[in-house]
Parts: structure tokens; C-alpha cells; sequence
């Protein structure tokens, strides 16, 4: 078959490569229907997060129909349109029992890479470096689905790929994100970020009951689809001295009562703080650019609720005494998308939410290298760039 | 793999614990740490180099009675070694290990197990005049809570002295924890899932990939 393999770094390639194959009782065989470019992509494709082998198929925002099944899988049946979450979950170890489904002890093939970093190991996902298992990603004709019924989830009838597919990654993501914030009647979430899983945060925090939602973003096209599609107010950091102070005064002094990260490590800003950043992350004295969640913690209310999305590796400068002295509530997460997604198709299905407008360009798999890069740059307002072998 | 020289090194984890393990902890050593291997007695003149011993622990969400079965059933110990080690009973306590390269030959080697008490303990070592003294136990105790078991896995290597069996010592040092863990998490997986987590036949554009696919499409 075809897949997008990375090569090293910024070097993608559509190559030929064996097709996956049923290996362990629980397996199903997905054909994709349509993959997504991702934002945490980038991390590994620029090489700032480590064990990506040359050759790795990558993708993990996905869906497809099963046509190959394990002898020991239940529920998941050949023909079926499914959506699957990026994170692949066993469903029986004590973190999948309770509902923290990307901390599964059971699906990381290579758990001690992880150990070294992090203590313990979290779960697999699909081509997203060895450290988080090694498997091959879905940028690809097919895919193998380990765990495939607690991995799998049946797409109902008369919906169209677009609206389903950031049901796999963005959707529950940016829920679960304006979930972690506890949301009061009355409560004022700020988001940093307007892509994918930011603008699909600020319509979650509408659904779960969001007064006002600021959305911070420096793109004019992310801005106006903050605005538009998911009714926030938007904040171009680029145009004011402190993202900080701007907040403070929308809301009357006090800050939001929660703030979402969904930006991560190579987060762009202005001023010295940036530029200390770029300039150690370019001699690889840190892995992380921390600009967005600084921002995001100084500027939280008092006892207010800071909600990580953004992926980090090992920042420093982490602002803690602002944490600490403020008394902020950290929750944070991969997403733990076998918990939302049964109620994030209900949403779509009924109408109250559809993700198809991130949806800003096509691509055929073979052309999926000009789509990272188009997603990269930013290049003609890319939000997100979906595949179809 | 072949052409990495391991000698000694190579034989005794191989022995211990079984090629594919080895490689896949040698691939990553940088991301290993040598933690803690505790070193046991001093090298003797002409006797044996020091040895290492490890112990690492992990909670299963089973009873000990499960794990027990799982742990004595007669393939498991040859899935939690991946394929590269074979492990067959031989009579009364007696278990055989062969191991098929990385090393172009095969090793084989016997242990007795020496206790024996269901849902608790097993321990075994290997058969007295062997080249490398090896003893292993594998301990159950309840964890609290909803838990299950917590399993700790001990190795305990002697190979006998003079520069090969100290300098491989010197090597080994950094790598049994690694080994005992990565044992004992595909033991955990296989006990939670039924199944252990795998890369077999997974699609990559690498060489070693091999031709193993042939759907068309």
C-alpha cells in the first residue's frame, strides 16, 4: 500500500510500504476513508520530540471500514464506518476502567522509553515516535486497529467523513479540555489557539454551559472562525502589549476562570520572552516554546482552572509560584477520546456541533506532503488538511 | 543484529531472558538508565566475577491466583521472552530454555524450580555445574484497594570470573532492569488483555519491514 512515512526531519514522503496484517486476537483492519493533519504532528516532524525512525508511517487522526477482523473481537463487525480515537486503549486495565483512557497500561509495545521521561508509560498511539509505541499510522490505503471494540466507534448513518473524522482527535480533545475547566453558569473561558482542537474547545465550552469564550490566535482566518463558527470573542496577540492585561480588562479585572492551552510547544508569541525561547529551543537547550501557557496561567483568575492541551516535553521557566500563590487547578491530559466520543456523535447528529468547517483543503494521500506543508505554514489559511487514499 | 558483537554480554541475557529482549533494550540504551542493579560480593582471583542482581515490580489487575496459573501455564513464559526463547517443562521441576540466535547458534540451557508455593511465590535456578549461576523468583502480593496484585520479578546472575565474565558484568550492569521490566509488563498485558502489545509485521517504509504484506490496492 501507500503511506506518508517520516523521513527525518521536515522530510515526508509518500513511499510504498507492506500492508498491515491482523496480529493479535482483538485486531481489525481499517481501509481509511479520510486522515487529518494535527498540530502535535508538527512536534515530531520539526524534531523536537525524539524517537521517530526513518521510514515511520505517521497519522493519527483517522477514519475508515473495518474489513478484516480478529478472531476475538466482539463488537466491531467487517463493513462497519468507524471513527478511532488516536490513543489506542485495551479497556481492562485499571486507567481504562476509569475513564482515563490514554493512560492505558496495556498498548505501548515500548513502555521503557517512556519510563525514563516520565515514570511510567503511558498508552500507544498510531505513528506518533517509538516512545509512544512505534505503531504505524493511518496516512496510509490501511491501518491496524489493536483492541479494535474498545477502539472502534460505529459512525450512525448520513453523516459525511468531514463531519466525523476530528471526532478521532481535535473533537474529543477540545472537549475533554472545556470539560477539565468545571464550567459555572456565568464562566468565562479563554482559549489560545484557534485550530482545530482550540476551536473545537471554544464550542465546547458553549455546549457545557460557557458564558463567554475568548479565543487568542495571531491568524485573521483562525480568528474569524472563532468568532463565527464557534461565537467567541477573539484577541489578536500580535496587536496588543500584554495578552495578560487585555484579558484582565475583558473581564473586569478578574482574568477568566479558566484557561485553555491548546497551542503546545512551539507556541509563537511577541516580546523578549519569545525570543528567549526560539533561540534555546533552536540550540536545543529546551525543547519547548512556553509562551501560550505562561500567558495562560498568569492571566487565569485567582482559584481559577489552567486546562493543558498543548503538548510539552521539558519546559522550563514554568511559572509555578503564579500557580501556586494563585491557587490554580492544573488538569490536563492526552485526550481521553473512548470517553467522549459516544456523546460528541450524539452532538453531531443532532446538529449541535459540526467540525466539518476546519476543513479548509483536500488532498489525495499522494499529495499529503504538500498538505503538512500547507498546514505548517499556515499557507492559505489552512486550518486542517484531510487525506483520502 | 548479528553484527553487533555481544560475546559474553549477549549470551548470558540471551540465556536469562532472551534475544529479542536484549535487542530491543540495547536498541534504546540511551534512554535506559543502569538504576539499580545492585552489585553483590567482590571479584575473587580466579573465581567468580561479582554478580548482578535486579528486581523490579509491577501491579496487575488479577488475583494472585490468576497470575500464579498464567505465570506456570507452559507457553507463557515463552511469550513473555518473545518468540526468541523457547521454554518447555522437562520432567518433575525442570525447565528447558533454548535460544535461538541473535548469535547464529543456539544455546540451551536447564533450571529446577526450588519453591514452589501457589498464589505466592516460584523460584528457580539453574542446575548445579552450570557456566552462568543463575537463580529467578517471582513473588505475589496483594496491592490495596482495586488494584489487584503487586508481582516482583528478582534475577539474580553469578558468571564465573576472569575478564570475559567481569567485563560482560560491567555491560550487564545497565541492562537486566530494563529486561526484568519489559518481561514483566507483557506478563501484565497478557493477564489483563490476553494478548501482549506488538510491532510483528508492522508497516514502515524501512527495509526490514519486509515484503510481509500483499494486499492490492
Amino acid at each position: 500500500m501507500r503511506a506518508l512515512c517520516w523521513n527525518g526531519v521536515n522530510d515526508l514522503r509518500v513511499e510504498t510500504v507492506p500492508d498491515p496484517q491482523i496480529v493479535s486476537p482483538h485486531d481489525v483492519i481499517l481501509r481509511v476513508t479520510m486522515s487529518t493533519t494535527c498540530g502535535s504532528d508538527l512536534h515530531f516532524i520539526d524534531g523536537y520530540i525524539p524517537t521517530m525512525r526513518e521510514g515511520d508511517v505517521i497519522g493519527h487522526e483517522f477514519m475508515g471500514e473495518v474489513v478484516e477482523v480478529g478472531r476475538e473481537v466482539k463488537k466491531v463487525k467487517k463493513g462497519d464506518r468507524v471513527v478511532v480515537p488516536s490513543f489506542i486503549v485495551c479497556g481492562n486495565c485499571w486507567y481504562c476502567q476509569h475513564d482515563l483512557w490514554s493512560l492505558c497500561d496495556n498498548t505501548n509495545p515500548n513502555p521503557e522509553l517512556q519510563m525514563a521521561a516520565f515514570g511510567q508509560p503511558t498508552a500507544g498511539i498510531y505513528g506518533y515516535t517509538h516512545a509512544f509505541g512505534g505503531y504505524a499510522g493511518a496516512h496510509a490505503h490501511y491501518v491496524r486497529v489493536p483492541h479494535a471494540d474498545n477502539d472502534c466507534f460505529l459512525v450512525p448513518e448520513g453523516l459525511r467523513d468531514e463531519q466525523v473524522i476530528f471526532l478521532s482527535d481535535a473533537a474529543p480533545t477540545g472537549y475533554m479540555g472545556a470539560d477539565f475547566c468545571g464550567i459555572q453558569p456565568g464562566g468565562t473561558v479563554a482559549v489560545w489557539g484557534a485550530g482545530g482542537v482550540g476551536l473545537m474547545a471554544m464550542e465546547s465550552a458553549f455546549l457545557l454551559g460557557a458564558e463567554r469564550v475568548i479565543a487568542i490566535d495571531r491568524f485573521p482566518e483562525r480568528l474569524r472562525l472563532a468568532r463565527e463558527k464557534a461565537g467567541a470573542e477573539t484577541l489578536d496577540y500580535t496587536q496588543v502589549d500584554s495578552v495578560v492585561e487585555a484579558l484582565r480588562e475583558m473581564t473586569g479585572g478578574r482574568g477568566p476562570d479558566a484557561c485553555i492551552d491548546a497551542v503546545g510547544m512551539e507556541a509563537h508569541g511577541t516580546g523578549v520572552g519569545y525570543a528567549y525561547d526560539r533561540a534555546k529551543q533552536a540550540l536545543h537547550l529546551h525543547s519547548d516554546r512556553g509562551q501560550a501557557l505562561r500567558e495562560a496561567i498568569l492571566a487565569c483568575r485567582k482559584g481559577g482552572t489552567l486546562s493543558i492541551l498543548g503538548v510539552y516535553g521539558l519546559m522550563d521557566k514554568f511559572p509555578i509560584g503564579a500557580i501556586m500563590n494563585k491557587g490554580l487547578t492544573v488538569r490536563t491530559a492526552q485526550q481521553h477520546g473512548q470517553k467522549y466520543v459516544p456523546r460528541l456523535l450524539e452532538h453531531v447528529a443532532r446538529g449541535e456541533l459540526d467540525p466539518s468547517y476546519l476543513v479548509t483543503h483536500r488532498f489525495s494521500l499522494e499529495d499529503a506532503p504538500r498538505g503538512y506543508e500547507m498546514f505548517k505554514n499556515k499557507e492559505e489559511g489552512c486550518v486542517r488538511a484531510v487525506f483520502t487514499p | 543484529m548479528r553484527s553487533i558483537n555481544l560475546g559474553h554480554v549477549g549470551r548470558i541475557a540471551a540465556v536469562v531472558l532472551g534475544g529479542s529482549l536484549l535487542k530491543m533494550s540495547l536498541g534504546h540504551r540511551r534512554m535506559l538508565r543502569p538504576h539499580t542493579a545492585k552489585r553483590r560480593g567482590a571479584p575473587k582471583a580466579g573465581g567468580h566475577a561479582e554478580a548482578v542482581e535486579v528486581e523490579r515490580s509491577v501491579t496487575i489487575g488479577k488475583t494472585a491466583e490468576e497470575l500464579y496459573r498464567l505465570w506456570r501455564a507452559p507457553e507463557t513464559l515463552s511469550r513473555l521472552l518473545g518468540g526468541f526463547a523457547e521454554v518447555t517443562p522437562v520432567e518433575g521441576d525442570r525447565m528447558r530454555w533454548k535460544v535461538q540466535g541473535p548469535f547464529g547458534q543456539s544455546v540451551a540451557w536447564e533450571t529446577r524450580i526450588v519453591e514452589d508455593l501457589p498464589g505466592e511465590r516460584v523460584r528457580w535456578e539453574s542446575l548445579p555445574g552450570a557456566a552462568w549461576s543463575l537463580q529467578g523468583a517471582v513473588q505475589f502480593r496483594a496491592a490495596p484497594a482495586q488494584w489487584g496484585t503487586e508481582v516482583t520479578l528478582r534475577l539474580h546472575l553469578h558468571p564465573p570470573g576472569g575478564m570475559p565474565g567481569e567485563a560482560a558484568m560491567r555491560r550487564l550492569r545497565a541492562v537486566p532492569g530494563g529486561l526484568v521490566l519489559k518481561v514483566l509488563r507483557r506478563f501484565k498485558s497478557l493477564a489483563e488483555t490476553g494478548e501482549i502489545p506488538t510491532l510483528k509485521n508492522n508497516p514502515s517504509a524501512r527495509k526490514s519491514a519486509s515484503a510481509h504484506g500483499k494486499r492490492v490496492c
